[in-house]
């Protein structure tokens, strides 16, 4: 009894888990990832009304639906927790129709986008995207195959890992869960460490993957500008360069401008025998 | 080979990468690196396609795709520029100068296409009124799939059917300031992108890590993995300081933990 018990919980996660993954496949400026939400809880809802022909039980699996079609956003990887959240309150909500409220649903949806995909994209485009690339583009350059082995390698882990444990948590204790991290401080743990780790790789990655220097010389090539600059700090040029970058950004300058900038003020500099 | 298997391999290459972010929650197969490497290796010059995908990587290294932006499409570039290095055996360097425009291009074909397949979205919709659920969500996982692919084979089986020869004597006519140039660019560009990267990363009172990642990189010559490695130590013995010691308490996330209790 138990046993088939966890083989239907496990049928149920490895769903949230494949369709949390294909949650980006309709992406539509519109509403997003309406869609691929939808198709994630697809399943949960055909459970909740198997029978068609009752028009009852058709009008609210038609409401279920279009509840599921309203904007959403979220990083797949924690879209899991929040697929395994919703289905286990839609199959509430089927048992017991008139004590739930289907509005609290997508309000819950909507208050656990933007926190999840602040972490998610912090951690995975931020954090492990960032050390798994860092590391292969470096590999890469020294000509070894290894390089775009380890990125792969080290992306596919923690995600494997997040969207499964998401998915299981979200349905299995969701709101009980969530209420434990946001009165403990473990989020805020979490965070930090994300944020210290992902900091210091972008700044080894300014030291390592700019590379610019400078041919200036002179006194007929007795001083050379660049051997100076690297008696005081190494990769000063890169640093000077990310720096001017950033100040620009937060000035609001347009990405098509920088990019602009990028091409031409490079081309500029490098005819001018300022930068190589 | 004749160029229509080439241009059909390179096409298909280019729709795994695309449909990784589609179907497989962004594993990260869709990056320049593992898409140019994968073009190399296709058409049988895996180390070209390799050199490749380090430089257009370096460049996308900071574009971060958040919310609704569509960063420059460095994949699309990094496979493109991968397979005429590989055809024409131009360097990495030359590949990168055909990289960019078509990163922008991709850019905007991305923004046009994302706007227009919301069009299926409102036929969902009207699909869920008449009661006809599969055709409603098969809008999401069939047809999406279909026109995401579309939308990257098209463009890259034209570039490497059609264009190679126009390509290359393009590329034969670039004068060697402007490539020297866009080396330089190329630089730049990784700058920028890094500098993105830590517009959206940077919170109040963490720059000093940013620094210390930096001279750790470059007075010591660490690499990045060595600086990740010290950067996580370091954090859990700072969160010890910041948050007070619960490492118990959070392996076990106890709904009864109380951080003050430690001070006795």
């Amino acid at each position: 009894m138990t046993h088939t018990k966890n083989d239907s919980l496990n049928k149920k996660i490895s769903q949230f888990f494949w369709r949390s993954w294909a949650i980006q496949d309709s992406w539509n400026y519109e509403r997003q990832m309406n869609m691929g939400f939808l198709y994630g809880i697809v399943p949960t809802l055909d459970r909740c009304y198997p029978d068609e022909s009752d028009p009852v039980q058709l009008e609210r699996k038609k409401e279920a639906y279009r509840r599921h079609m309203a904007f959403y956003n979220c990083t797949p990887q924690t879209s899991a927790f929040v697929l395994g959240l919703a289905s286990s309150m839609e199959e509430e909500l089927a048992e017991t129709p008139d004590a739930f409220d289907p509005a609290t649903i997508n309000a819950i949806k909507t208050s656990l986008m933007g926190p999840l995909s602040g972490i998610g994209d912090s951690f995975f485009q931020g954090t492990i995207r960032v050390i798994a690339f860092g590391l292969g583009v470096s590999l890469a350059q020294q000509g070894s195959i290894m390089g775009p082995v380890l990125a792969m390698i080290i992306s596919i882990i923690p995600s494997v890992l997040v969207t499964w444990f998401g998915a299981k948590l979200g349905y299995q204790g969701g709101r009980e869960y969530l209420e434990k991290m946001q009165s403990g401080d473990l989020m805020d743990r979490v965070m930090y460490i994300c944020g210290v780790v992902g900091l210091m790789a972008i700044g080894g990655m300014v030291a390592t993957l700019i590379g610019a220097t400078t041919p200036l010389t002179f006194s007929g090539g007795s001083v050379v500008i660049q051997s100076i600059l690297d008696t005081i700090l190494p990769q000063m040029i890169p640093l000077a360069l990310t720096g001017a970058m950033y100040v620009l950004i937060k000035r609001n300058v347009g990405s098509g401008l920088l990019l602009a900038l990028s091409i031409f003020g490079g081309i500029a500099l490098s005819a001018f025998g300022i930068l190589v | 080979m004749s160029m229509f298997v080439n241009a059909l391999l390179v096409g298909l290459v280019s729709v795994f990468c695309m449909l990784d972010s589609r179907l497989l929650g962004r594993l990260n197969f869709e990056q320049p690196l593992v898409g140019a490497t994968l073009v190399g290796i296709v058409l049988g010059d895996p180390m070209t396609g390799l050199a490749v995908g380090a430089a257009t990587e370096m460049v996308s290294m900071g574009l971060v795709q958040v919310g609704a932006a569509v960063p420059a499409d460095m994949v699309l570039g990094g496979i493109i520029a991968s397979a005429f290095a590989c055809l024409t055996g131009a360097s990495a360097e030359t590949a990168m100068t055909i990289a960019v425009p078509v990163a922008v291009l991709g850019q905007l074909l991305g923004i046009v296409f994302r706007s227009v397949i919301a069009v299926l979205t409102h036929i969902a919709d009207r699909e869920i009124e008449e009661g006809d659920f599969r055709t409603a969500y098969s809008m999401h996982i069939v047809v999406g799939t279909i026109l995401y692919s579309l939308m990257y084979f098209i463009p890259t089986f034209l570039a490497v059917y059609v264009g190679t020869d126009l390509v290359q004597s393009v590329v034969d006519l670039i004068p060697e300031w402007l490539s020297a140039g866009l080396n330089v660019s190329t630089k730049l560009l990784t700058a920028y992108g890094l500098a993105l990267l830590i517009s959206l990363s940077l919170k109040k009172g963490m720059a000093a890590f940013l620094f210390l990642g930096f001279l750790l990189a470059s007075y010591l010559g660490l690499s990045v993995i060595a600086v990740s490695a010290l950067g996580v130590v370091l954090a859990v013995v700072l969160m010890d300081l910041k948050f007070g010691k619960g490492g118990a308490a959070l392996a076990t996330a106890d709904p009864d933990y109380d951080p003050l209790e430690d001070d006795e």
